[in-house]
């Protein structure tokens, strides 16, 4: 019986070895990479960049610069209708066009939170990249640069349009009450430009000019984007001194000579791009989702949604001769530059020039993801912020920087004499020069036109209210009376 | 482990222990039938035998020494030994209990003897009513056993026993085919198995540890038994329709409907098309299977090879499926003491799937768009200028052609699952038995989709010109992928059994078990502009090589858990019963303090039966009081490891190359670790009037103390849901079932049983803020139906509560304070139950007359909700039912059932939300067992089935048993792209040779 027992000794035992079962319940991760292999893995230049990869991406998703974007800074204003099929609503852009928006309202609630995940993962990259201390520390510095650079562009994003928001500046730690109230507690309107001003600055120093990059290194943030973001920060708070010694800071650009070019796969990285949200249409395609399928013409021979068509008011706003009314607006039944003839059974009027993609003439990989770059900066946008400034302030060139504008349009001088004249004259240009990128609502809020303008457009605009958008019903609900809603939600 | 497998190999080699004289025998039951497994005793010399399958056994004792002869179920016997071949007839028990065993996790336990609640199927139950998968059968079978059908093609349905007691962790029973663990039992043949065994308390449970939490299904598939070879075949075709269908508006109803929504005459009301998209979508479905197999044993060997083939024609068009299984079981009796058993079983699956969103479009498209033109081009809801249909005009509604949909949607999955064990039994010692097994199960799955992008493009659009399609739009795609993984588990277990002093009886069960789930590699990639021919689908064949890309290639996570358990088990004078099992589980899903666990159980029985006061009892002929509490796990939740997100997704674009980006989607909770679920229970089974009327009845009281729940952080934070312990849910219930069998005369015999449970499920505690207000039931159209609160059910809806119309016959509803406003806001909404019933209910009757057979079957559930999700998909001219196409509001009928025509998203209300109650004829069987033909054939058996032949039901849509994702804060309850239950008509034969 003995020789039965020894083996069931030994097999007891191993059993019971607790050494042999815990390493067999150490398993490595293979789907993805731990966070405890860091320092093994992303110590690297390249390593570095990743993480700053991740924050430039979040712009390409179909709420942060597509769909709900348009629907808040587009749709909202008098350049822009709903569009589509009267009975398609787009979820709720009927509202975004009819400025009855609500803190439930999808595109409200989808900017809000899309900028915010950017904002988390630039805070992640600037968690991590100081940790990478076998990465070149120049190129780490100006990742920093990069990184607070976007966060800025988003935090401008959202104090447009919610007022002031929790500044949420590094990665919460979920146990602490302080991180939780920073995630929670809103800031004034005024803080929130303090910290994007801040972030800018560092940015300006850490950031090369956009010579000073390598040819594969194009489309990164530049030192001259800094400067024009840091102008359009002080033009949305009246520091007209603040807008012209940023502008006088971006060099290195120019006008394109033809506008109708700006928006096409051509005129992108052109002399004039200062910062564009860039679409990769190769294989596999990253582009900005449904950019242009969403905005495309919709019905026979369309291809598109048909979502976010220009006004006829916008349409009627331009001066004979002016080449950017062809530019911007696709009319129904009309022969595109491509060659694309557009039936005039298309189901809306008009559609926005400055989302399509030719399938025939530019890089086309499905509708889906383009090779669509948005414009966020451009010289033009330069020029006509120093005539404003000029205008505001009472000293400094208006016309030489407005008239550049005009001239490329194949327009004359301006007429405009005096600064009341000359602001609607920059007011009218801004309008038609940069018509669709996005700025339209946020102009006509920031000079106070709203009220009349979306009157002339037959909308209300609620003085007091309609400022703001509401800040979303899920968040005021998570932040449990910790923040508040705007005025009139 | 080294070790171990060393002692373990040790062991294997150990040589037989022999001495004294060799006596043989065989050992008979009334009728001359050998018994195996009777169990022979020379307490003398000390030894012991096993009868073989023949009955026959051979012991070393001495001529005269007493035997002691026992075998379960039939009365001991003590008989002198003799020199010459014994032949011993033992007379079968009286006590017919003592012949039914049940299953228990690592062992076998007499039913009277068993202190847990297990609900016990056999091969008959499963095979009668004709399906895919072993689960649907046993639906209404057996109490606190709910099964959620699917008759998709292919599927599995859900199994919840006993409710659902988790939220974000994984809801799905374990199943132990043979001792391999498993999660899907679709490859399983249900013709193989011999019982299905649901283990249904804790404490019969917690021997399972941390995979227990969801319950333990023991199948134990067939062995070759009987000395000669027995060849069977079994076959049947079957024909299916869809048990309900809805009757929608025509195409003139439409028009009049829709120009009243737009309040113009865009819709000509005289269409010139009338058509039922359902039916043109939809054909007669056929199924068949046939199986063959071939069984016997010998002295040493025993054996069964099956074959089986499953084929089936969905009654979605194109939709396909088929299966190929085999098995080999085979036992190796290689001496007295060493008993090898093997198995091996394959499944060869292939399917063609169809998108079922196609039952959706067919639902919402109108009838006045045709299939096709006539000038063939597929038909698109385009409206010309007269109101008729027309290939240009505006489209009028987003909905695509169902047809078209369905005939350029190409897709073939293949799947092989290999699954087999190796095992061995060594009895060390009479009271002493080790048994070791290993397990492997093999996935290989392989799958492509053809997708003809111009021809979408084509389709449209009636006015397009191929001759305008962009040469830089791929003419076609096709997307093949691959995926495979590889499990192993090894069980190794001593038991203990000796019964002392004649009333003592002592089990003991000591072991451990290994498993590793191992990672599941993935590899798709994708071409362009192949030869339409499908022969020539491989990426080789693209005309466009340089678009070929690798889309996906991801290595799953690895899963390893190790557990020791221990059971004694404990029954005095065979009237107090005692159980008591630990398990220590260890798991490789959690952070290192997290990773090891305990889980205890006691289960106590009381046979009354056998008291004094009862034994003399003329109508109580068995009665049992049982009860137990027990600790079981569920480490089947997220992995708690902190990792990157990373790849192309994430990716950008400089300098016109792609770059792949780095962040972290969420960040994990690092005290994550796995579910625990207590649970109390007492029952108590009984048997009545000459054992012909017999039942039981239990309840219990569970609750997963540390749910996890899915603790979503404010949106300014930016990333997303984090899993952590936030929760508590409840399952609080009962289940009785009754059965009646009786024999009239030789000629007739009859049964009828019913069973009926009760099921409380309440999310009872959420103690993070954060983790509740979880919405789901999101229904494709903006809208969620579902919410997640303390004090209600998972899978409650939460809708807005309709009062009545406005002055133009738009929906007014209830505010939070009883108000009426036309404009709600979220706040306002009201829970209106869950789609989980409270109860739900099996019958089943049958008799035998001479060669006749006859049995019927019914399920039906109760308490529950469900929303016509497909109803509320209206918001741009989709096609409405023809129950509203004839009462809506207008101003001369403002109390009509249904709200003035409109064309925006409905806000989710009860207006949607209907009884998910139902009671179904599950099966209806007629089989006759022919009279002997010739002695080659020893028994035919033809039958005729209809499967669910009738429903009473509330519901208006297509069927309320909506599996659907199988989540109940899901698409579980909601008719949406659902596919409906079917209605099946078979005839089939049974032949043994």
């Amino acid at each position: 019986m003995k020789r039965i027992f020894i083996p069931l000794t030994l097999v007891a035992v191993a059993l019971l070895s607790t050494n042999c079962s815990n390493d067999f319940i150490e398993v490595a991760p293979t789907e993805n990479i731990a966070e405890a292999d860091l320092l093994t893995i992303y110590n690297n230049n390249d390593g570095a960049k990743s993480f700053v990869t991740a924050i430039y991406s979040n712009a390409l998703s179909f709420s942060a610069s597509s769909f709900s974007w348009n629907g808040l800074t587009s749709m909202t204003s008098d350049d822009a209708d709903k569009g589509s099929d009267p009975g398609d609503s787009g979820t709720d852009k009927d509202k975004c066009d009819a400025l009855t928006l609500d803190a439930t309202s999808l595109s409200v609630q989808e900017v809000f939170e899309t900028n915010y995940q950017g904002i988390s993962k630039a805070n992640i990259a600037l968690n991590y990249l100081p940790r990478l201390d076998k990465a070149d520390a120049a190129v780490v510095a100006r990742l920093t640069g990069e990184a607070k650079f976007l966060r800025a562009l988003m935090y401008f994003n959202l104090v447009r349009c919610y007022g002031g928001v929790p500044i949420v500046d590094h990665v919460p730690v979920p146990s602490s009450a302080e991180d939780t109230d920073m995630t929670l507690i809103r800031k004034s309107k005024e803080e929130v430009y303090k910290f994007i001003e801040t972030d800018l600055l560092a940015a300006i120093a850490a950031l090369p000019e956009k010579s000073g990059y390598a040819i594969s290194d194009l489309g990164r943030a530049t030192k001259g984007a800094a400067h024009a973001l840091l102008a359009k920060v002080y033009l949305y708070q009246g520091n007209w001194q603040g807008v012209k010694d940023q502008c006088a800071a971006v060099t290195g650009y120019n006008l394109v000579t033809d506008y109708a070019t700006i928006w096409r796969e051509v005129g992108e990285d052109s002399v004039e791009s200062i910062f564009e949200i860039r679409g990769y249409g190769g294989n596999p395609s990253q582009g900005i989702e449904g950019y242009m399928v969403s905005q495309g013409a919709r019905g026979t021979s369309g291809w598109g949604w048909g979502f976010n068509t220009p006004t006829a008011s916008l349409a009627n706003s331009y001066e004979a001769g002016d080449v950017r009314r062809d530019a911007t607006i696709v009319f129904a039944g009309e022969t595109m530059w491509d060659g694309r003839v557009v039936s005039p059974l298309v189901a809306n009027p008009r559609y926005n020039e400055k989302a399509y993609v030719s399938n025939t003439k530019e890089t086309f990989n499905g509708d889906w993801e383009t090779t669509k770059n948005i414009r966020v900066l451009r010289f033009a946008e330069v020029l006509l912020m120093q005539a404003e400034a000029a205008n505001e302030s009472g000293t400094g060139d208006v016309t030489g920087p407005l008239n550049r504008v005009r001239n490329r349009a194949g327009l004359a001088n301006t007429t405009a004499v005096g600064q009341v004249a000359l602001r609607a004259a920059i007011r009218a240009e801004r309008r038609h020069e940069l018509a669709f990128e996005h700025d339209r609502w946020f102009d006509i809020v920031r000079t106070g036109q709203a009220k009349s303008v979306m009157a002339a457009d037959g909308k209300t605009f609620v003085e007091g209210k309609h400022e703001l958008f509401p800040i979303p019903q899920k968040f005021i609900t998570q932040a449990n009376g910790k923040a508040t809603q705007n005025p009139g939600y | 482990m080294r070790n171990f497998i060393f002692s373990f190999l040790a062991l294997i080699l150990l040589p037989a222990y022999m001495s004294g004289q060799v006596i043989k025998g065989k050992v008979l039951d009334k009728s001359g039938i050998g018994i195996p497994g009777a169990m022979i005793i020379a307490d003398d010399s000390k030894t012991s035998a096993d009868t073989d399958f023949d009955g026959n056994f051979i012991i070393n004792a001495k001529v005269g020494e007493i035997l002691k002869i026992s075998m379960v179920g039939f009365d001991a016997l003590s008989i002198p030994a003799t020199a010459n071949v014994m032949s011993v007839t033992l007379n079968e028990s009286k006590d017919t209990e003592l012949k039914e065993v049940v299953i228990i996790g690592y062992g076998s336990r007499k039913k009277s003897d068993n202190t847990g609640s297990i609900s016990q199927l056999s091969a008959t139950d499963i095979t009668k009513t004709k399906v895919l998968n072993a689960t649907q059968a046993i639906q209404g079978k057996a109490a606190g056993v709910q099964v959620i059908g699917t008759d998709v093609p292919g599927s599995a349905p859900s199994l919840i026993i006993r409710g659902i007691g988790t939220y974000g962790a994984d809801r799905t029973p374990l199943f132990v085919v043979d001792g391999i663990p498993t999660k899907n039992i679709n490859n399983l043949n249900s013709n193989d198995i011999a019982s299905f065994d649901i283990l249904k308390d804790a404490s019969s449970l917690a021997i399972y540890g941390n995979q227990a939490a969801n319950g333990v299904v023991i199948i134990t598939t067939k062995k070759g038994k009987g000395d000669k070879t027995t060849v069977e075949y079994d076959g049947f075709y079957g024909v299916r329709t869809p048990l309900k269908t809805v009757k929608m508006a025509g195409s003139n109803r439409f028009a009049y409907y829709s120009d009243v929504a737009e309040q113009n005459t865009r819709f000509s009301t005289d269409q010139r098309y009338n058509t039922n998209w359902f039916d043109e979508i939809t054909r007669l479905g056929m199924y068949s299977s046939n199986n063959l197999s071939i069984s016997g044993a010998s002295d040493k060997i025993n054996y069964l090879f099956s074959l089986n083939y499953y084929d089936e024609k969905g009654v979605l068009d194109g939709l396909d499926f088929n299966r190929f299984t085999f098995r080999n079981n085979n036992d190796y009796k290689l001496s007295d003491k060493l008993k090898i058993t093997q198995t091996l079983s394959g499944s060869i699956s292939k399917s063609t799937p169809k998108p079922l969103s196609a039952f959706t479009s067919a639902y919402k498209q109108s009838p006045l768009v045709p299939v096709r033109y006539d000038n063939g081009r597929w038909g698109m809801p385009i409206i010309g200028a007269d109101g008729q249909a027309s290939t240009t005009g505006s489209l009028f509604n987003n909905v695509g052609n169902p047809v078209a949909q369905l005939n350029y949607f190409t897709e073939e999955q293949k799947n092989l699952l290999l699954q087999g064990s190796i095992g061995l039994e060594y009895k060390i010692f009479e009271e002493l038995k080790f048994t070791s097994r290993v397990g492997v199960e093999y996935n290989t799955f392989k799958r492509f989709s053809y997708t003809p992008t111009r021809e979408l493009w084509l389709a449209a659009d009636p006015s397009r010109d191929v001759a305008n399609y962009s040469a830089s739009e791929p003419i076609n795609e096709l997307v093949t992928g691959r995926s495979d993984y590889f499990n192993w588990n090894f069980d190794n277990f001593l038991t203990y059994n000796k019964k002392f002093a004649d009333i003592h009886d002592v089990e003991v069960t000591l072991g451990m078990s290994a498993q590793e789930f191992g990672s599941r590699e993935e590899l798709e990639v994708r071409g362009r502009n192949v030869p339409e021919n499908s022969n020539y689908w491989s990426l080789n064949q693209s005309s466009a090589p340089s678009n070929n890309l690798v889309t996906r290639h991801v290595i799953g996570n690895q899963r390893n858990l190790i557990g020791y358990f221990a059971r004694f088990q404990y029954t005095l004078m065979e009237k107090y019963l005692f159980t008591g099992t630990i398990r220590r589980d260890g798991s490789s899903q959690f952070g290192s303090d997290n990773k090891w666990g305990n889980f205890p159980s006691f289960g106590l029985g009381w046979v009354l039966s056998k008291e004094n006061f009862l034994a003399e009892s003329e109508t109580i002929n068995f009665l049992k009081l049982r009860g137990g509490w027990g600790r079981l796990g569920n480490q089947n939740v997220p992995i708690n490891q902190q990792t990157f997100s990373s790849g192309a997704g994430l990716g950008y674009d400089f300098g016109g190359s792609l770059y792949s980006g780095t962040t972290i989607g969420a960040f994990i909770d690092p005290t994550l670790g796995w579910e625990i679920t207590d649970e109390t229970s007492v029952g108590l089974d009984f048997k009545a009037i000459e054992n012909k009327l017999s039942g039981s009845f239990d309840w219990y009281d569970k609750n997963t103390s540390n749910v996890i729940l899915n603790v979503t952080p404010p949106l300014t934070v930016g990333t997303g849901a984090t899993p952590a312990h936030a929760g508590e849910i409840s399952n609080t219930g009962y289940e009785v079932s009754l059965r009646w069998d009786d024999n009239i005369n030789d000629d007739l015999k009859y049964w009828i049983g019913a069973n009926y449970s009760n099921n409380k499920n309440e999310v009872s505690k959420v103690y993070n803020p954060l983790a509740i207000r979880q919405n789901g039931g999101s229904i494709n159209n903006g809208q969620f139906t579902k919410r997640l609160e303390v004090g209600e059910p998972l899978g409650s809806f939460y809708l807005f509560e309709v009062a009545g119309y406005d002055a133009n016959g738009n929906f007014t509803y209830f505010d939070k304070d009883g108000g009426i406003t036309s404009n709600p806001v979220e706040t306002d909404r009201k829970f209106f139950g869950s789609s989980l019933p409270t109860y739900y209910y099996g019958m089943n009757l049958g008799f035998e007359y001479k060669n006749i057979d006859f049995s019927v079957d019914a399920y039906g559930v109760g308490g529950n909700k469900v929303y016509n999700g497909k109803k509320a998909q209206r918001f741009g001219n989709e096609n409405i039912e023809a129950s509203i196409a004839t009462d809506f509001w207008t101003p001369t009928n403002t109390t009509a059932g249904n709200p003035a025509p409109f064309n925006s998203v409905p806000l989710s209300s009860d207006y949607y939300l209907e009884s998910g109650a139902f009671l179904r004829v599950n099966n209806i069987t007629l089989g006759y067992t022919l009279p002997k033909i010739t002695n080659s054939v020893s028994a035919v058996r033809i039958y005729a089935s209809a499967i669910n032949p009738f429903i009473s039901q509330k519901f208006t849509g297509y069927s309320p048993e909506l599996n659907n994702d199988g989540d109940p804060m899901g698409l579980q309850g909601i008719e949406l792209d659902a596919y409906p239950t079917l209605s099946s008509f078979i005839i089939g034969a049974n032949v043994k040779f």
